[in-house]
C-alpha cells in the first residue's frame, strides 16, 4: 500500500485556514471525515490529542505527522494539509510546520500503519519533495507530486 | 510421499498478510505431498519501529506499544497456521522472534537447513522509496535456498481443501 492510495483530492488542502495546533488537527480530521471511514469524530480527535500530549508530532524541517490508533476507524485513514505561511506546531526544531500528514489507524492494524508512517518519513526526508508540496497550486498537483516521488 | 526427495524442510514466511495465509496453505499441501518437515517463522520488524523513533514520529512508549501489537499479530497468525496444518494432519514447528526481518529469515534458512522457503505474493507495485525497504522482496533476493512465491489464492484454497487427512 502506498500513501497516495490513501489520499485523494478531497482529503488534501493546500491552504489550511487555522493557525493553531488544535485548529489544524480538527481541520485535518474534517478532511479525513470525507473518506467516510471515521465513525466517531470525537473519539478520533481524543486519540490524536492524547498522542500529541505525549510529545508533539511536529518534526523537523516543517513536517508534522499527527497520528493515532483509534476505535473510531476500521481502516487506515489519512489527510494532508499544507500551510504556505507555516504554523506553530511545537515542532522539534522550533520552526513553523508547513506539511501536515494526519494518519488514523484501527487498533488491529499495526503492520500497515507502521509501513505508511515509514513511507511518510522517507518521502519527507527529501527537502526537494517537501518544497514541491509547499509550492503546489492544487490538491491534484499535490497528489501527482506524491505519486511521482513514490 | 518422497521422504528423501529434494524438499525435506519447508519454511513458511509469515508476515501478517492475507497472502502469507495463502502461502501457508500451499506450503502445508506441499509438506503433505512430499513428507517434508514444516516450519513457520514470524519476525517482529524492530528495524522499522526504530526508524520511526529515529524520525521522531514515534516516542519510546509508542515503539513499545507497537512492538507488543506486532508480537500479538505474529502469535495470532502462527496459531492460525498451526491449526491449518494440524487440520490436515501435519506437524509444524513455529517461531516468533524480533529483529531485522530479512536478516533473521535468511539466518534461519541456513541454521535450520531449509530447502524451500514459501512466501506470499509480493506487492504488485512498489514505490521507488520502498523498494529497498520491502522485507519480502529482500528475502526473495537474499535467501540461500529456493524460494516459492505463491499466487492465485482461489486455486490454492481448492488445493488445500482437497487434502485428505490420513
Amino acid at each position: 500500500m502506498r500513501l497516495s492510495d490513501l489520499l485523494n483530492k478531497e482529503t488534501i488542502t493546500i491552504s489550511l485556514s487555522h493557525q493553531d495546533k488544535q485548529g489544524v488537527i480538527e481541520e485535518l480530521l474534517d478532511l479525513a471525515l470525507k473518506t467516510g471511514k471515521i465513525n466517531d469524530r470525537s473519539v478520533a480527535l481524543k486519540a490524536i490529542m492524547e498522542r500529541e500530549n505525549l510529545m508533539s508530532t511536529g518534526l523537523e524541517k516543517g513536517v508534522a505527522v499527527p497520528h493515532a490508533k483509534s476505535k473510531a476507524v476500521d481502516d487506515l485513514t489519512t489527510a494532508l494539509g499544507i500551510s504556505k505561511e507555516g504554523i506553530d506546531f511545537h515542532s522539534a526544531d522550533g520552526k513553523p510546520s508547513h506539511l501536515f500528514f494526519l494518519l488514523l489507524a484501527p487498533e488491529a492494524a499495526a503492520g500497515p500503519n507502521i509501513k505508511i508512517l515509514a513511507q511518510i518519513a522517507r518521502l519527507t526526508s527529501n527537502p526537494n519533495f517537501c518544497e514541491a508540496l509547499k509550492k503546489a497550486s492544487s490538491s491534484q498537483e499535490v497528489l501527482e507530486i506524491i505519486q511521482g516521488e513514490e | 510421499m518422497l521422504p528423501d526427495g529434494p524438499i525435506r524442510k519447508i519454511l513458511l514466511y509469515v508476515d501478517g498478510s492475507e497472502e502469507c495465509i495463502t502461502a501457508s496453505q500451499y506450503g502445508i499441501a506441499l509438506a503433505k505431498k512430499t513428507g517434508a518437515e514444516l516450519m513457520a517463522l514470524y519476525v517482529v520488524n524492530i528495524s522499522l519501529l526504530e526508524e520511526l523513533v529515529k524520525a521522531r514520529i514515534f516516542v519510546k512508549i509508542e515503539e513499545m506499544d507497537y512492538a507488543h501489537d506486532l508480537e500479538h499479530d505474529g502469535e495470532r497468525y502462527l496459531n492460525y497456521i498451526s491449526e491449518l496444518a494440524r487440520s490436515k494432519g501435519i506437524e509444524i514447528k513455529t517461531e516468533l522472534t524480533k529483529g531485522v526481518v530479512n536478516k533473521v529469515v535468511c539466518q534461519k534458512v541456513e541454521e535450520w537447513g531449509v530447502d524451500l522457503l514459501v512466501m506470499g505474493e509480493l506487492e504488485p507495485v512498489l514505490s521507488r522509496t520502498d523498494t529497498y525497504h520491502d522485507e519480502a522482496e529482500l528475502i526473495f533476493r537474499k535467501a540461500k535456498c529456493s524460494v516459492l512465491v505463491v499466487k492465485n489464492a482461489g486455486k490454492v484454497e481448492r488445493i488445500f481443501n482437497s487434502i485428505e487427512v490420513n
